[in-house]
């Protein structure tokens, strides 16, 4: 079975919002993410939200795909509206009433700006996925890591890390999928029986799924010991990424402006 | 398991801590010496994390509305079957991958949004989740047996996902904490109840099969 979404919702292209450095993108999204925590009013989320849109246009991705994630948080959403929108037998009068059920609009209000925020959420940080390969973003999160190691994190060894489990999730998705097809293929039911029952037919997919991941590890781990991988110290890359001074100037007068706007607004 | 009885190896105490502070105690005999147990450590870590992140795609038919996905079930047993280091390696690499955008939260999501959204108090708890099922089960095996013991540190891990789920769900969408209460923790405790329960089984079958100990 393939995948229902692409591997890496990237949309490859070569706008400038591409173009900028993964890790100065990681700044601004940072930035752009305390610009809407901080904000309190509506002024302040349609000055967040025309940031957004100049920034989804300039990046030439088609709006079906921002909007995409947005579809995905839909419930939260309504409820979110529900939530601060109705009131139960509330005891001042409202224009429309449904039983004890009361539209507050003043409350409808406090909603819609919550599920906006949400929305500019989802927006404004699916767009750095968008525009920026998933190698490339595992890399920028290695760098950004790397300081970390002085606090004895092992930013090396979660970076190889990350681009083994990047390598390994098509083979692992496929595995799991053969296994669970070959356990219906000899009769395993999945849908029948009690909760202890229904748990129970986990066993057959999880157990061979596990045994088979435990000894591809020790498979790995001794090719990489086999070529003298010794953690993840001094690790070289093939392809190295670096901070312009475009690079610099977006992302710090970007940051400036959103906090700046996150503050004032 | 881990408690130092360690039958495939020669016990060494001194030349081993010294290497590293905490070896991956499950290595069936690599003789190798620390540095490999480690390697082989932070590999199934990863290895684990591409199948966490693989699972958002994998769905099994249970005859529910939810599609249930094999996430839960893949952190739980990781809680119980990797040391607290390799455990919280594996979520946190799971968590950086969908960070860095690849559809592999609940539902193909990816990326930032989701983290920082409503629902990735979930997901944050996970890594939290994972530590305190892995720290607690050898605490409990000594108070209480390995099965009970195993199934309490369970309990303990899904109401830590619980928490952080609810604390984030609450403060993103500004509902009040009951309100938040009756959509984002209530409807799951059933369907957790059984994963929980399946972790268990395949746990013990793994320990039994001598994939792990």
């Amino acid at each position: 079975m393939r995948p229902p979404v692409p591997f890496g919702q990237y949309v490859p292209g070569d706008s400038p919002v591409h173009r900028v450095e993964p890790r100065a993108k990681m700044g601004l999204v940072a930035a752009y993410v305390i610009m809407l925590f901080t904000v309190g009013d509506f002024i302040g989320l349609i000055a967040a939200g025309l940031l957004a849109i100049t920034a989804v246009a300039i990046s030439s991705v088609p709006s079906r795909l921002v909007l995409r994630g947005v579809r995905a948080v839909s419930v939260i959403l309504a409820f979110t509206l529900l939530a601060h929108g109705l009131r139960w037998n509330p005891a001042t009068v409202s224009l429309v009433r449904l039983g004890p059920l009361a539209l507050d609009p003043e409350g409808l209000l406090t909603g819609i700006f919550f599920a906006v925020r949400i929305v500019l959420l989802v927006v404004g940080t699916s767009l750095l996925t968008l525009t920026t390969s998933p190698v490339r973003l595992a890399d920028g999160i290695e760098r950004l890591m790397s300081p970390l190691e002085v606090l004895r994190f092992p930013a090396g060894e979660v970076a190889m890390m990350l681009t083994v489990a990047l390598r390994f999730i098509p083979t692992t998705a496929e595995e799991a999928e053969k296994i669970v097809v070959a356990q219906v293929a000899r009769g395993a039911r999945f849908d029948v029986g009690g909760p202890t029952r229904r748990a129970r037919a986990y066993v057959p997919v999880l157990v061979p799924l596990f045994v088979s991941l435990f000894r591809r590890a020790d498979e790995l781990a001794t090719a990489m010991e086999a070529r003298c991988y010794r953690g993840g110290e001094g690790r070289t890359r093939l392809r190295e990424s670096h901070l312009t001074l475009s690079d610099w100037v977006v992302m710090i007068s970007g940051a400036v402006l959103m906090v700046g706007i996150g503050v004032s607004l | 398991m881990d408690e130092p009885a360690e039958p495939t190896e020669p016990t060494e105490p001194t030349s081993r801590s010294t290497a590293t502070e905490d070896p991956f105690s499950k290595a069936p005999a690599s003789g190798t010496g620390s540095g490999a147990n480690r390697t082989r450590e932070t590999v199934t870590a990863a290895l684990l994390a591409a199948l966490l992140a693989a699972s958002a795609w994998i769905s099994i038919p249970i005859g529910t509305a939810v599609p249930i996905t094999l996430q839960v079930f893949i952190v739980l047993l990781a809680g119980l079957l990797l040391t607290v280091r390799g455990a919280v390696l594996a979520v946190g690499v799971y968590l950086m991958l969908g960070a860095a955008g690849l559809p592999v939260f609940a539902g193909g999501l990816g990326g930032w949004g989701v983290l920082a959204g409503p629902t990735g108090g979930y997901l944050w708890g996970f890594v939290v989740a994972v530590a305190v099922i892995s720290w607690l089960r050898t605490r409990f095996a000594v108070l209480v047996g390995k099965t009970i013991g195993d199934a309490l540190a369970l309990a303990m891990g899904v109401l830590v996902i619980y928490l952080f789920g609810w604390l984030q769900l609450a403060a993103v969408t500004a509902i009040d904490p009951w309100s938040a209460l009756i959509v984002g923790v209530l409807p799951f405790i059933p369907i957790d109840a059984f994963k929980a329960v399946a972790v268990l089984v395949v746990a013990e079958a793994l320990r039994r099969s001598g994939v792990v100990r």
